[in-house]
C-alpha cells in the first residue's frame, strides 16, 4: 500500500478506482501545404477560430446557469486570447510564411506564449497558462474534428485523477456520479477545489508528479481532510474507509428528521443554525440540512470564480441570484477578505513578509476605496431582492469600522441620487477575529449591528500562532483560557449593548464544541451545511443550566490540555448517558 | 513616437480583466503602442502579452507609442493605466 500525500483541498472520505481523465494528447502532425493551398488553410483556421468564439459564449451560459454567477470575465478573456496577435496573427503569418498547417501553426504560436508565462516567477501569473491550453485545446480539436472527445467522462462510482483540469473539463465533470478528485497539480482555490467543496466530494491535489504513477482502474481511498491518498489498499483499510463514508451518509440520514426542527434547548433556548456557504450551488445541500439562513458568504470565492475583478452589475446579478435561492432566509455577505495567504492566490499583488498581519482584510478594502465601493453598492443593490446583512472582515478598532460605515452611508446617498432600487437599512456588523477586537468589544459594539466570531484568525492572532508552520501547530488551542475569555468578553459586551453575536468559524463545526458555544451565549451559529444537523441535535439534548455548567468549569481551568481533558472527560459521559437514555426509550 | 512612464493602478496589476480593457482601449487607436517592464516587452493590443509582463500595483511601465493619432492614444492609455484600472469598470 502506497501513500500519497498532497494539499486537502475538499473533506470526505471515499473509496473507488481510479479513473485518469487523461486527454488523448492532440498530436496533430506537421505539414507542409502547397503554395496554392495556403489562402485556404488560413480560412480554415479562421472558421475554427469563429467556431471556438461560439463554444466558448455557449460554455459561459451553462456555466452561468449552474454555478450561478456571470462568468463573463473568463469568458471575455478567452475570446480575447482567440483573437490575440500572438496567437491570430502568429499562426496567420506561420501558415503563409512557413507554409504550415494551420494545427501546428497555431501549436507553436500558443508554445511561443507559454515559455513566457512559464518563466514568470508568480505563480497568479504561471496559472494563466491554463486558460491558454483551455483556448489552445478548443482551437485544436475543432482542426482534427475531434470536438465530441473533448474529455471522456467518468463511469459512476470512480474517482477522478488528472493532472489539472481546464474550466471548461471541470464544467462538463459536474453534472456526473463520481466519488472524488485527485490532481497532480492545483491549489485549495483551483475550480477543481471549488466544485468539490460545492458537491460535498473529497479533493486531495497538488499531490505532484507521483500521481502520475497510479495506474488508471487502481483502487484508491481517499481521505480528503488528510490531503491523504492510500493506493491499492489492503482490506483493512479499504473496509475502515469504506465505513468512514457509510457513517457520512447514515449520520446524515439519522440527522435528515432534524432538519425542519429548530436547534432549541430543552428549557427553550433558541440558537439560530445557519450555514457557510462560498458558491450558490452550495445552497441547495444547505437548505437540505436544515440552514435558517447563510451565516457567511465568502464573496472572495465569487471573485476567484471571475479570476478577475468583477464589475458592480455582475456582483448584484451574483448576491442577487443567491438570495432568490435562500427564498426570503436572510444572507450575511462577508465584503472581500483577501490578504494573508490570500492576497497572492487570488488577485496576483505582492507577496509580504508577513502576511498575516499585514496588508488584508478592511486595511486592503480601504486603499481601494473603488474595489470596497463596488461591492458594498452591489450589496446594498442586492439587499432590495431580500434580507442582507454586510460584514467586514479584520477591524481591529473603532477607526476602521466608522470609516467603514462611512463608505457604507456614502453608498447608499449615491445609489439614492441614482435612483437605483436598494435596502439602506439592512444591519452591518464586524467579523470578530482579532484579540484587540475582543478587547473593545464593548466600544464596537455601541456602532455596529452585530458580531460573527471568525475564530481560526482570533486563535491564531491570540496565541501568536501561524497555523501554516507544522512546528508551533500545536498551538492551535481552542479552549485555551486566553481564547475562552476573549469570545466570553466580547459575547457579552455585545448582548450588554442589545445586539446579537454569532460564530462562523471552524469551532462552530465541530460537535464537540456545541454546548460550549450554546453556553457562551451564541445567538447564531453558522457552520459547514453537513455538520449543521449533528450540532442541532446535540442542542436539542443540552439544556442551559448543564451547558452554563460546563462552561464554568472551563473557565476555570488553567490550561488548554486541561480544559481539554475536561470536555473529553464531559462528552464521555454525555454519551454514555444518551445511550441509556436512548435504552430506556 | 511618444515615450512616457506611467504606474499601474489597478489593486492587483495587469491581470486578464485589466490586460484585457487595455487591450480594448489600444485598439480604438491606429498607432502602435509597445509597454516595457522589467526588461520585458509587449503589445499593448496583445491580452497575453500584457500579461506575460506580470506588472504588479504600482509597478513603474513605459509606454512608447507610435502613429497618426499617438497624442490621443496617450491621453486615453495613461489616464486608463494610472486611474480608471482603479476603478471597477463601468457597467
Amino acid at each position: 500500500m502506497k501513500i500519497l500525500k498532497g494539499i486537502a483541498a475538499s473533506p470526505g472520505f471515499a473509496v473507488g478506482p481510479a479513473h485518469r481523465v487523461a486527454k488523448a494528447v492532440l498530436k496533430p502532425g506537421r505539414r507542409t501545404i502547397p503554395a496554392e493551398g495556403v489562402e485556404a488553410e488560413v480560412e480554415r483556421f479562421r472558421a475554427a477560430v469563429a467556431r471556438a468564439r461560439d463554444q466558448i459564449k455557449k460554455l459561459a451560459e451553462r456555466v452561468e446557469r449552474d454555478l450561478g454567477a456571470p462568468d463573463s470575465a473568463i469568458l471575455d478573456s478567452h475570446l480575447l486570447i482567440l483573437e490575440d496577435e500572438l496567437t491570430w496573427d502568429r499562426t496567420i503569418e506561420r501558415i503563409r510564411e512557413q507554409r504550415l498547417n494551420a494545427e501546428s501553426a497555431f501549436q507553436r504560436s500558443v508554445a511561443d506564449i507559454s515559455r513566457t508565462f512559464a518563466d514568470l516567477q508568480d505563480s497568479y501569473y504561471q496559472e494563466r497558462i491554463l486558460d491558454l491550453r483551455d483556448v489552445e485545446e478548443r482551437v485544436l480539436r475543432i482542426l482534427l474534428g475531434c470536438e465530441e472527445e473533448a474529455i471522456v467522462l467518468p463511469p459512476g462510482g470512480s474517482v477522478v485523477v488528472a493532472t489539472n483540469l481546464t474550466p471548461s473539463d471541470t464544467a462538463a465533470m459536474g453534472s456526473c456520479d463520481i466519488r472524488g478528485f485527485l490532481l497532480a497539480e492545483g491549489s485549495r482555490t483551483s475550480h477543481v477545489s471549488i466544485l468539490a467543496r460545492s458537491l460535498g466530494l473529497p479533493a486531495v491535489v497538488g499531490i505532484g508528479s507521483e500521481l502520475a504513477g497510479l495506474p488508471d482502474g487502481a483502487s484508491v481511498a481517499v481521505d480528503g481532510s488528510a490531503g491523504e491518498v492510500r493506493v491499492d489498499p489492503d482490506p483493512e483499510t479499504l473496509e475502515r474507509y469504506r465505513e468512514l463514508d457509510r457513517e457520512q451518509v447514515d449520520v446524515y440520514r439519522k440527522m435528515l428528521h432534524l432538519r425542519d426542527l429548530p436547534a432549541e434547548t430543552p428549557d427553550g433556548r433558541r440558537v439560530a443554525m445557519m450555514s457557510n456557504i462560498e458558491l450558490p450551488v452550495e445552497i441547495d445541500t444547505a437548505l437540505a440540512n436544515g440552514a435558517e439562513g447563510v451565516g457567511l458568504l465568502r464573496t472572495e470565492y465569487i471573485y476567484f470564480q471571475h479570476r478577475d475583478i468583477p464589475n458592480e452589475q455582475e456582483q448584484v446579478e451574483a448576491y442577487t441570484d443567491i438570495l432568490h435561492r435562500m427564498n426570503g432566509r436572510p444572507v450575511l455577505f462577508r465584503t472581500l477578505d483577501v490578504g494573508g495567504d490570500k492576497v497572492k492566490k487570488y488577485l496576483g499583488a505582492r507577496g509580504e513578509f508577513n502576511p498575516f498581519l499585514g496588508w488584508r482584510g478592511i486595511r486592503f478594502l480601504l486603499a481601494n476605496r473603488p474595489l470596497l465601493k463596488a461591492q458594498l453598492r452591489a450589496m446594498y443593490r442586492a439587499a432590495a431582492e431580500g434580507p442582507s446583512r454586510i460584514m467586514f472582515p479584520m477591524i481591529t478598532g473603532l477607526e476602521e469600522l466608522r470609516e467603514a460605515r462611512a463608505v457604507c452611508r456614502e453608498c447608499c446617498a449615491e445609489l439614492a441620487d441614482e435612483g437605483l432600487d436598494h435596502d439602506p437599512d439592512i444591519e452591518v456588523g464586524i467579523m470578530l477575529e482579532t484579540p484587540s477586537a475582543a478587547l473593545v468589544a464593548d466600544l464596537l459594539a455601541r456602532e455596529c449591528d452585530f458580531f460573527s466570531f471568525g475564530t481560526n484568525d482570533l486563535i491564531q492572532y491570540t496565541l501568536a500562532m501561524d497555523r501554516l508552520n507544522s512546528r508551533v501547530a500545536y498551538l492551535y488551542q481552542p479552549l485555551h483560557p486566553a481564547v475562552l475569555r476573549a469570545m466570553k468578553a466580547a459575547v457579552d459586551a455585545a448582548h450588554a449593548a442589545g445586539i446579537w453575536c454569532g460564530i462562523c468559524g471552524e469551532m462552530a463545526s465541530e460537535t464537540r464544541f456545541a454546548e460550549v458555544l450554546l453556553a457562551l451565549g451564541f445567538d447564531e451559529i453558522s457552520l459547514h451545511a453537513a455538520q449543521l444537523p449533528k450540532v442541532k441535535q446535540v442542542i436539542r439534548w443540552t439544556t442551559t443550566a448543564e451547558a452554563a455548567a460546563l462552561l464554568d468549569r472551563l473557565l476555570a481551568g488553567d490550561t488548554s490540555t486541561a480544559n481539554e481533558r475536561l470536555l473529553a472527560e464531559y462528552i464521555a459521559d454525555r454519551k454514555r448517558r444518551r445511550e441509556d437514555e436512548g435504552g430506556r426509550g | 513616437m511618444k515615450t512616457m512612464q506611467t504606474t499601474v493602478s489597478d489593486p492587483v496589476g495587469f491581470h486578464l480583466r485589466a490586460a484585457g480593457r487595455i487591450v480594448k482601449v489600444a485598439k480604438q487607436f491606429e498607432s502602435e503602442v509597445t509597454v516595457r517592464f522589467n526588461g520585458r516587452v509587449a503589445n499593448a493590443k496583445s491580452i497575453m502579452g500584457l500579461a506575460s509582463l506580470a506588472a504588479d500595483h504600482g509597478s513603474l511601465v513605459e509606454l512608447e507609442i507610435d502613429g497618426p493619432d499617438e497624442q490621443a492614444a496617450a491621453v486615453a492609455l495613461v489616464r486608463l493605466i494610472e486611474v480608471e484600472l482603479a476603478e471597477p469598470e463601468a457597467v
